[in-house]
């Protein structure tokens, strides 16, 4: 079949699935414990990283403080939940999605697929997508949402309109019918800081953004302007790509109680630190910078980026910047609540240079680290504890994955 | 409702037909829990070997946390979701 460019500068026979896990870590939950099916479910700790359908008719969001969705949701059941769960219950979904496509691009409750050329295997795309979802639902237990269309962004559009546990197709010859009604927030890109200034200007529909120019936009709001230019006429030429290179890896979690000594603070920065660096090593790459945060527990955050004058992958040149960094920020005779490092400004990556003065200290090092990665790749990143973390040992839970720690962060 | 962690080990009587493990009773000190229904079920590994966890609802409506480590052929109770 030829490729045909669209009127929206795109492939016209693109088809591009979006699967959305709903309400991912309050299903499983309901999934786990049936008593819970039916009411308002909230997993988080200090802020909602979840919840179910039920809370969110309350007004319940993800990231509102419990605080708040205690008081307007008052028979909310709230769960600390569990890393390790929620990511087998993911892997397993997605190991589904491969009979789909191989051309996939998962992130933690969803995943896009590139189902272009595949009528002839699938047969009806709409009715195999339907299928599939029952299928998830029958063998894993979840509900999925599902939208299909000719880009990234429409699919996700698609799958948006029609949560929870649906499935919807909006064609390539539909978007120009469906996509100018709808309103400003279903757009991508638009969150809370551009939808209020585009609600200034009295933009409330898809539609009402075509009127601006791509200048007029850019200087609105940067780069991410030219990209709403784009996307409010339906243009999104990403592809779904099987090896993500992430904008910022982050490890982040809170203390199991709030804690005011340095070591300790130190010891989990140091797993964090470890626990990001051996992701980015597994994905080829070194970062240039390093952002630290703290929660405190009456002052709230205070945070600190730095730029490394190599980039570098390696768990002890990045710890040794990023404790420097959490030493700056530990300023008041305050408890925290929170601690979390980010890896960002990534470059492909780097070989070890040895060092003039101490020298093959890098290289002895780089070999270390690789030694780690093996061992851990093969008997889990709990098999070997090492530096400022060791404290944590018998203190702390341990599973295959490492520390069971009290908030996990699973974003990529 | 109320959640109990009990890390213990306890016997249990499961079935294996067609290469998929089903727990179908827990022995657990004096009692005889009789799974009513598997909730949820997942894997892991543990080294070089499987770990099943199962989410299992007994008789009485509370839900046990239980797994099954294929190295040692131990099962573990984790926690309880009681129904009360």
């Amino acid at each position: 079949m030829e490729a045909q460019l669209g009127d929206a500068g795109q492939l016209s026979d693109r088809v591009i699935l979006h699967v959305d896990l709903d309400a991912f870590f309050a299903s499983v939950e309901q999934l786990r414990y049936p008593h819970l099916r039916g009411k308002p479910v909230i997993v988080g700790n200090g802020v909602i990283a979840s919840c179910s359908y039920e809370a969110r008719r309350f007004g319940c969001y993800a990231g509102q403080p419990l605080s708040e969705a205690r008081r307007i949701c008052p028979g909310v059941v709230i769960l600390d939940g569990s890393e390790a769960v929620y990511r087998a219950f993911a892997e397993r979904t997605f190991a589904l999605c491969a009979e789909l496509s191989p051309v996939m691009e998962t992130f933690l409750d969803e995943a896009f697929l590139d189902l272009s050329g595949t009528e002839r295997l699938h047969g009806d795309l709409f009715e195999r997508a339907g299928a599939w979802k029952e299928c998830v639902r029958a063998q894993v237990g979840l509900p999925v949402t599902i939208g299909l269309g000719p880009n990234r962004m429409v699919a996700k559009i698609a799958s948006k309109s029609v949560k929870p546990d649906g499935l919807r197709w909006i064609r390539a010859e539909d978007v120009e019918s469906v996509l100018p009604e709808l309103s400003i927030d279903r757009l991508p890109g638009v969150g809370h800081a551009i939808g209020a200034e585009l609600a200034k200007l009295n933009v409330r529909t898809i539609g009402d953004l075509r009127v601006f120019a791509p200048a007029i936009l850019e200087r609105m709001f940067g780069a991410p302007g030219r990209a709403l230019y784009e996307r409010c006429r339906g243009v999104d030429t990403r592809p779904v790509e099987t090896r993500e290179i992430p904008q910022s890896v982050s490890r982040e979690t809170a203390f199991h109680e709030p804690a005011a000594n340095p070591r300790e603070i130190e010891g989990m920065l140091y797993y964090l630190t470890e626990r990001a660096a051996r992701h980015v090593r597994g994905l080829g790459l070194a970062a240039r910078t390093i952002d630290v945060w703290i929660d405190y527990v009456e002052s709230g955050r205070e945070r600190c980026q730095r730029s490394l004058a190599e980039p570098s992958d390696q768990d002890a040149v990045l710890f040794d910047r990023a404790v420097r960094m959490l030493r700056g920020l530990l300023t008041r005779r305050e408890a925290l609540r929170r601690v979390g490092v980010a890896l960002s400004r990534f470059s492909a990556g780097v070989a070890a240079q040895s060092d003039l003065f101490d020298g093959d200290v890098a290289l002895e090092r780089e070999r270390l680290t690789q030694s780690l990665d093996l061992v851990r790749d093969r008997f889990g990143h709990a098999s070997v504890v090492a530096g400022p973390s060791v404290q944590f040992l018998g203190r702390l839970v341990q599973d295959r994955n490492g520390f069971v720690l009290r908030t996990p962060s699973l974003t990529k | 409702m109320r959640l109990e962690r009990l890390s213990e080990a306890v016997k249990v009587r499961a079935d294996f037909h067609g290469g998929e493990v089903s727990p179908l009773i827990i022995k657990r000190k004096t009692q005889e829990l009789r799974v009513a229904c598997i909730t949820a079920r997942w894997e892991d590994r543990k080294g070089a070997h499987k770990v099943h966890y199962f989410s299992v609802q007994v008789a009485s409506g509370d839900v046990y946390q239980l797994e099954f480590h294929t190295g040692d052929l131990l099962w573990k109770l984790n926690s309880v979701m009681l129904d009360s």
